[in-house]
């Protein structure tokens, strides 16, 4: 599905070249679960940035779905995006001033949905999510779970082919998080959805059919479950 | 998607209803502002443009040209029209207009009508004002016809039908037929009368062959060419046409006359030579100039605001951008959203405009609007600049949202760029300069007015009142009468008093060089009491006397302005000098120190002071501050008895005086209040963008604290950033003010330094406002406990 060929990320500081990612290549097919790990600063959120195509490589070569990424233009990399990615954070960030109905909307609505189409997909999404209850609330009127569901049906709603997820429990209680690994674990097995996430928790990351450990903007071990 | 955007375009204003609050505010006032001023700009610009013939239609004017200077007015001879039209195939029509003031009876109604006006009958045919009654061709051909207004008629006819009863006008109660009604002239005429007599009343009854008399000026003439004419192709023929006409009239007396065509519609607002109402078009650029500063400080507060927003608006960026956003369409949602704010501040400005127009009509002296709708395409033009405001105050803020990356605002901590602050820096800056060359402007303006007030004007005018007898048979008799009125100090007559009109004459007055010179001067008929009732100081000679029985004929009073224009080095070398003026000859018996007779605006002009008793159709009474009301009860009754014909009425000369500069109060006025409009909208800017950088500064705030800074010295630390930037506008706001207001004060004679404390007053005015605007924001941070703002990071 996509594979990065020699990417390297780093900043200019000062005289110094702060190195984040280190000459990394990895594939990735369709289907897999894959969860990132490793210590603070190893370059796990960046190199879902970077596969998320919110941030550029300084280096190498970024393919995806058969398209070059790191030849398209803004544009270009900006629909190819809309069509295939959803995102999750692990502060949900969600918008405060939509409710719940209108969070998970706004992906479609810069997809040009027309408005029954998107009346019907939501109400979907939040019959799936059980949420319908929840759905004239505000984000700040739920709790920390909740939101992340929320989350989690915007970034779902638009049909994505890769879900990615930057420590989506990190906010949450241990239940909280055990229930959106489930989650995420249906998402993977019953619908095919392709999941990469990074995460500080190895119970976690087991849930994943594979195991990224990162070192220094190096991949130090990849273990298949 | 468009309701999605204004659907968050309302929720966002309604969290922060702090600063939508200042932004709409801001916006509104100043949009309001500047729909006044469009309004009054609007209506100034439309003077005599309703004449569907308007551009065909001149003003003839004249350039009297004599030995001694060039008379430039707006007057001409009874005689030039008819003439024109006979010699000149061009002219199509011509109307003479002069104005006058009638006593008009009917029953026991009496009036005495100050703003009539006689014209020809082709009145109607070449304006385009409306009869309501009466056939326009012919209303105004017979003598002693009248047309009145609407609301003239009213007071004479009430609802009865005018059309063929007769008035009896003037002293002598001549019978005159009323003709026709018309509708009262509108605002922005620059022609104007509560009532019209038919010119032929004048030249064929009042004044028998005045239309004769080439050299008899004081008619108002218009000419409509014949479409496609050229003005100047007409002008040219002027010197032929005159020097065939008049050419030994005007060698025998001196006076060669030079005629122009002013077209109608620049009249009011570009001609210096006055007239029957005068605009000015410096002031129309000058509002202008404000209006557009005003609407300039209220978008720079709405991009500040926005801009000073956007880190909080960044996150949601940043998830918009995620969930698939592009730029473009982020862009647009911002432009919305600004768009939305300024149909909310339409909607505000409708309410506000709509209640405060009848103080600002008030304020302009004239009804500029008699209500926002009744003119809907003002209504129009306000919502469009409020659109385009928004358009363009949100492009800015727009395109920097939108271009965030959200990588950058989702993951840690994410401040404002410096670039931003530099330019809401800058921005502050100007609106500053702005609004504290606006308070050197209202300083200087205040000043001048108060300085022409309060200044020395060289005679009494205090406790004096004037009562106008219009020439009645008994006014001589009314003098003494009134004079033995225990609270009558004294009583003087004249033609003529300060700050009032006066006849110009042609004069020969003997020169240093022992020849008769010829000049148009000033004169003022005046009695034996006059100088002495005015307290005008003699500088040489004396005044004129009771014991001197040739004063009555053959003695003249000059200023030493007159002195010096004769070439005499001292007022004393004047003295006994021989003059000819309309028919008396005689010499000077005296000469005045110069006082002002005219307003501060003007240069103290020659003066002549004859006597000239059957002239005297003003009665100045001096009265005493003691028992006032009852001396003004006497006085009225002293009226009743003696001219029982006509309506009592009065003024007072410091009153009258001071109705010169009406005009510049106004002007004054308004300024002082699109001044203070302009400060404020500033302030609130200000008010808004302290709180937001103190928000942003919370927890610096608190670690300052916790390191032990004091409340004053966070104070100062929050406020001095702020402080430099208004020290920065006083200075560029200074030379600024200072050319303006030079410029301005070029247009008086008589005019104030400018002097530095106005300087360094609105400069401390706009500190301690600024101060006292970012102190209490700033006082509230440094105050907050530093565990809460560090606990909230």
């Amino acid at each position: 599905m996509l594979s990065l060929q020699h990417i390297s990320k780093y900043f200019q500081v000062g005289g110094n070249k702060n190195i984040i990612l280190n000459d990394l290549s990895l594939d990735i097919d369709e289907g897999e679960f894959i969860s990132i790990m490793g210590p603070s600063g190893s370059g796990k959120s960046t190199l879902l940035n970077i596969i998320g195509m919110l941030d550029e490589p300084s280096d190498g070569y970024h393919y995806f779905e058969g398209h070059a990424v790191h030849q398209l233009k803004e544009k270009q990399r900006s629909a190819l995006y809309k069509q295939y990615i959803g995102f999750v954070f692990q502060a949900y960030h969600l918008i405060d001033e939509l409710t719940v109905y209108e969070n998970i909307e706004t992906p479609l609505i810069y997809q040009d949905f027309k408005s029954a189409e998107r009346k019907a997909m939501v109400a979907d999404m939040l019959d799936r999510f059980n949420i319908v209850g929840k759905k004239d609330l505000f984000p700040a009127q739920l709790s920390g779970g909740q939101q992340q569901l929320v989350g989690i049906a915007r970034a779902l709603i638009a049909k994505p082919k890769l879900l990615l997820a930057d420590e989506p429990t990190g906010n949450l209680n241990s239940k909280q998080g055990e229930e959106i690994m489930e989650l995420f674990r249906k998402l993977n097995k019953e619908d095919g959805v392709t999941i990469i996430q990074v995460t500080h928790s190895e119970k976690n990351a087991e849930y994943g059919s594979r195991i990224i450990d990162l070192l220094d903007g190096k991949i130090d071990s990849s273990r298949k479950l | 998607m468009i309701r999605n955007y204004i659907k968050i375009a309302l929720r966002n204003l309604w969290r922060h209803r702090g600063f939508s609050f200042i932004n709409i505010t801001g916006l509104s006032i100043g949009i309001t502002a500047c729909f006044f001023i469009f309004i009054y700009v609007a209506f100034e610009l439309s003077y005599d443009n309703f004449h569907t013939k308007a551009d065909r239609i001149y003003r003839l004017v004249t350039d009297i040209k004599t030995p001694s200077e060039t008379i430039n007015t707006s007057s001409t001879s009874w005689a030039f029209a008819p003439n024109i039209r006979a010699d000149l195939p061009e002219v199509e029509a011509f109307v003479r207009t002069s104005g006058g003031s009638f006593l008009v009876r009917r029953g026991d109604v009496k009036f005495q009508e100050e703003n009539s006006m006689f014209a020809d009958s082709t009145f109607f045919k070449v304006f385009d004002f409306k009869l309501v009654k009466g056939d326009p061709r012919t209303v105004l051909t017979a003598p002693a016809t009248i047309v009145f207004t609407e609301s003239t008629a009213k007071k004479y006819f009430g609802s009865a039908d005018p059309i063929g009863k007769t008035v009896l006008i003037t002293g002598d109660a001549v019978p005159a037929t009323v003709t026709g009604v018309m509708k009262d002239f509108p605002g922005n005429s620059q022609i104007k009368a509560d009532m019209i007599i038919s010119m032929t009343s004048l030249t064929q009854k009042f004044n028998k062959g005045i239309d004769g008399q080439w050299g008899n000026f004081g008619a108002t003439t218009y000419l409509l060419l014949k479409p496609g004419t050229s003005p100047k192709a007409v002008e040219a023929k002027m010197p032929a046409f005159l020097q065939n006409r008049d050419g030994d009239g005007m060698k025998k007396s001196q006076m060669f006359y030079r005629l122009m065509l002013e077209p109608l519609k620049y009249t009011y607002l570009y001609s210096k030579r006055g007239g029957q109402e005068v605009g000015s078009i410096s002031n129309v650029y000058i509002f202008s100039i404000v209006a557009i500063f005003i609407l300039l400080i209220a978008c720079i507060n709405f991009v500040n605001l926005t801009t000073a927003r956007s880190v909080e608006r960044a996150k949601e960026v940043g998830i918009r951008k995620v969930v698939g956003a592009e730029k473009s369409q982020l862009a647009g949602q911002f432009i919305g959203e600004s768009v939305v704010l300024c149909i909310i501040a339409f909607l505000l400005t409708l309410g506000i405009a709509a209640l405060l127009l009848p103080a600002f009509n008030q304020l302009a002296g004239k009804t500029v609007s008699s209500g926002i709708f009744s003119n809907w395409y003002y209504v129009v033009i306000l919502f469009v600049t409020s659109i385009c405001i928004g358009l363009l105050a949100g492009l800015y803020p727009a395109l920097v949202l939108s271009s965030f990356k959200p990588v950058m605002v989702l993951k840690g901590r994410f401040s404002g760029s410096r670039k931003g602050g530099i330019l809401r820096k800058t921005l502050v800056v100007a609106q500053f300069s702005i609004s504290i060359a606006l308070i050197i402007g209202t300083i200087v303006v205040y000043n001048q007015m108060s300085f022409m007030q309060n200044r020395d004007l060289g005679f009494n005018k205090e406790q004096m009142l004037v009562l106008n007898t219009n020439s009645d048979p008994a006014k001589e008799s009314l003098k003494n009468a009134i004079s033995s009125i225990p609270g009558v100090v004294s009583t003087a007559s004249a033609s003529s008093i300060p700050g009032g009109g006066n006849n110009g004459a042609y004069s020969e007055i003997e020169n240093k060089m022992g020849d008769l010179q010829i000049a148009n001067l000033d004169l003022y008929f005046v009695d034996y009491d006059y100088v002495n009732q005015f307290k005008i100081k003699m500088v040489a000679g004396r005044s004129f006397s009771r014991e001197f029985g040739t004063d009555t004929a053959q003695a003249m009073l000059i200023n030493e302005a007159a002195v010096k224009l004769f070439g005499y080095s001292s007022p004393k070398d004047a003295i006994g000098r021989r003059f000819k003026q309309w028919g008396r000859e005689g010499k000077i018996v005296g000469v005045m120190k110069d006082f002002h007779f005219r307003s501060l605006q003007e240069v103290i002009k020659p003066l002549t002071m004859r006597i000239e008793l059957h002239s005297l159709d003003l009665i100045t009474v001096k009265v005493s501050p003691k028992n006032l009301n009852s001396t003004l009860a006497q006085i009225e009754g002293k009226w009743k008895q003696f001219i029982p014909n006509r309506p009592y009425s009065f003024y007072f000369l410091d009153e009258f005086f001071d109705r010169q500069y009406r005009s510049e109060q106004r002007f004054g006025k308004l300024f002082f209040n699109f001044a203070v409009l302009a400060i404020f909208i500033s302030c609130l800017g200000l008010l808004g963008l302290a709180s937001y950088s103190t928000l942003q500064r919370t927890r610096e705030i608190g670690i300052r604290k916790v390191l032990g800074a004091s409340v004053p010295g966070i104070v100062n630390l929050l406020s001095f950033d702020f402080l430099k930037l208004i020290l920065i506008s006083c200075i560029i706001a200074m030379p600024v003010g200072w050319y303006f207001m030079h410029q301005w004060l070029k247009d008086f004679a008589y005019r104030i330094d400018v002097q530095w404390w106005v300087f360094v007053l609105a400069g401390v005015l706009a500190v301690l406002v600024a101060v006292a605007t970012i102190s209490f924001q700033a006082i509230k941070a440094a105050l907050s406990n530093p565990v809460k703002s560090l606990r909230s990071e």
